[in-house]
């Protein structure tokens, strides 16, 4: 029975009061923490030695579209009727709006240090404490739209120049690839500064608090982004029907990303499926 | 499925020489001690690489060295810096005025040796538990 992920905006009181006491449930079975960690773990960059998945590599959305899938089994456990819906930041972009209310993830952080202080995870109600960090900080925090220094969500329009590349991916299949969706989409742009952090990249930083860091999961909009970034990956597919993710075999012999990114037939970590088994999932859930 | 086969990320970063002749830092940037060690013994290829030790109040900093030759830090992961320095400056704008580096509830559970003045060993197990808190 294929589900479907819904525009965040188009939730019933209903659906959103369903995802929200799923998410509860999941952390407070303390399976969600375990979340947290697989993402701070398997953040690696690539300036350094060993295999990268999750980011800065070709893996970067198939990674992430089986951590979303995973994260959505865990939530339909307790309520199979849950889906995880997507934040489409280039129409919702009002730091009071959706999904910003006190019936969704509630509001931005206060300024003295950032703590989220509304809606139902806010460290005073109880029921998601930070257990799984990189620094002391307890509860959850958000600095929406960056007020030290005010950045802004990413455009339709921005995405055109990533959703228009025919390429998945191009050599050296990191953070410096100048061509290919993948990149451009991740958002690692040249440069320095705000002029370089480039659409998902740049939602994390207009965010800001828990979603700047590799504890990033710990803001439940972490999933919402993703959904969207899934989402942006399918239309990228209908748009370009023949084209694949790349590689399609390892980096030869010599090479110096050799062994550290992942070709389309190997296997993935930390599971045992390959990003072929990845790029059609319509499946099991489709976008509304 | 959390961590299967995986070795925990190393606290030290291989990488390149970053050309510039320091070899430390040592200052306090907005109220914070920021401590940084460059030591050349790298784990592979000898003199061309080199890896950094970074502290924050004595709490170790976390950082990964990108393709370009920059930096970025665990606490500011969706961008990067051209040195270490300003990398560890940066965290220290994003921890705010109250946040230490380490697993959430450390702060009841901190003990004098997670401060030694090199910001190192103790900071290093520190580190490993915030990781795996």
């Amino acid at each position: 029975m294929v589900y479907t992920r819904k525009d965040v905006s188009t939730l019933t009181r209903s659906e959103r009061h369903r995802f929200v006491n799923a998410l509860l449930e999941v952390k407070r079975r303390g399976e969600y923490d375990e979340f947290v960690r697989t993402h701070i773990e398997y953040y690696r960059s690539d300036g350094e030695i060993g295999l990268r998945v999750a980011h800065m590599a070709p893996t970067f959305l198939p990674w992430h579209r089986k951590f979303l899938l995973d994260l959505e089994e865990a939530l339909r456990r307790v309520d199979d009727s849950v889906t995880v819906p997507y934040w489409d930041w280039t129409r919702n972009r009002g730091t009071t709006a959706v999904p910003w209310t006190a019936d969704l993830l509630g509001g931005t952080g206060r300024r003295s240090d950032r703590q989220v202080m509304t809606g139902p995870f806010a460290f005073r109600n109880g029921q998601w404490p930070i257990e799984v960090g990189i620094t002391d900080t307890e509860f959850l925090t958000r600095d929406l739209g960056r007020s030290r220094d005010p950045i802004a969500l990413p455009r339709a329009g921005d995405l055109e120049r990533a959703l228009d590349d025919p390429v998945y991916d191009a050599a050296p299949w990191n953070s410096t690839s100048a061509k290919g969706f993948r990149n451009k989409l991740e958002g690692w742009g040249p440069g320095r500064g705000a002029v370089s952090w480039l659409t998902h990249n740049r939602v994390h930083r207009w965010v800001g608090g828990h979603m700047v860091g590799g504890a990033s999961v710990n803001d439940p909009v972490f999933w919402m982004h993703h959904a969207f970034v899934d989402l942006l990956w399918s239309r990228w597919q209908r748009r370009h029907p023949n084209a694949r993710y790349l590689p399609v075999k390892p980096p030869a012999l010599g090479n110096p990303q050799r062994g550290r990114v992942v070709a389309r037939h190997e296997p993935m970590p930390p599971w045992d499926v390959t990003p072929d088994s990845l790029e059609d999932l319509s499946g099991i859930y489709r976008y509304a | 499925m959390a961590a299967l086969g995986m070795t925990p990320a190393p606290f030290l970063v291989a990488s390149r020489s970053a050309g510039a002749e320091e070899t430390r830092f040592d200052e306090t940037y907005r109220g914070r001690r920021i401590v940084g060690v460059r030591h050349d013994d790298g784990p592979s290829g000898g003199g061309a690489f080199g890896t950094w030790h970074v502290a924050v109040d004595g709490r170790p900093l976390h950082l990964m060295r990108r393709a370009d030759g920059s930096w970025m830090s665990m606490v500011d992961h969706y961008q990067s810096y051209e040195t270490p320095l300003a990398a560890a400056r940066a965290a220290v704008d994003e921890l705010g005025p109250t946040a230490q580096l380490g697993a959430p509830g450390d702060r009841s559970s901190r003990t004098e040796d997670s401060r030694t003045p090199s910001g190192c060993e103790g900071a290093e197990r520190d580190h490993r538990r915030g990781v795996h808190a």
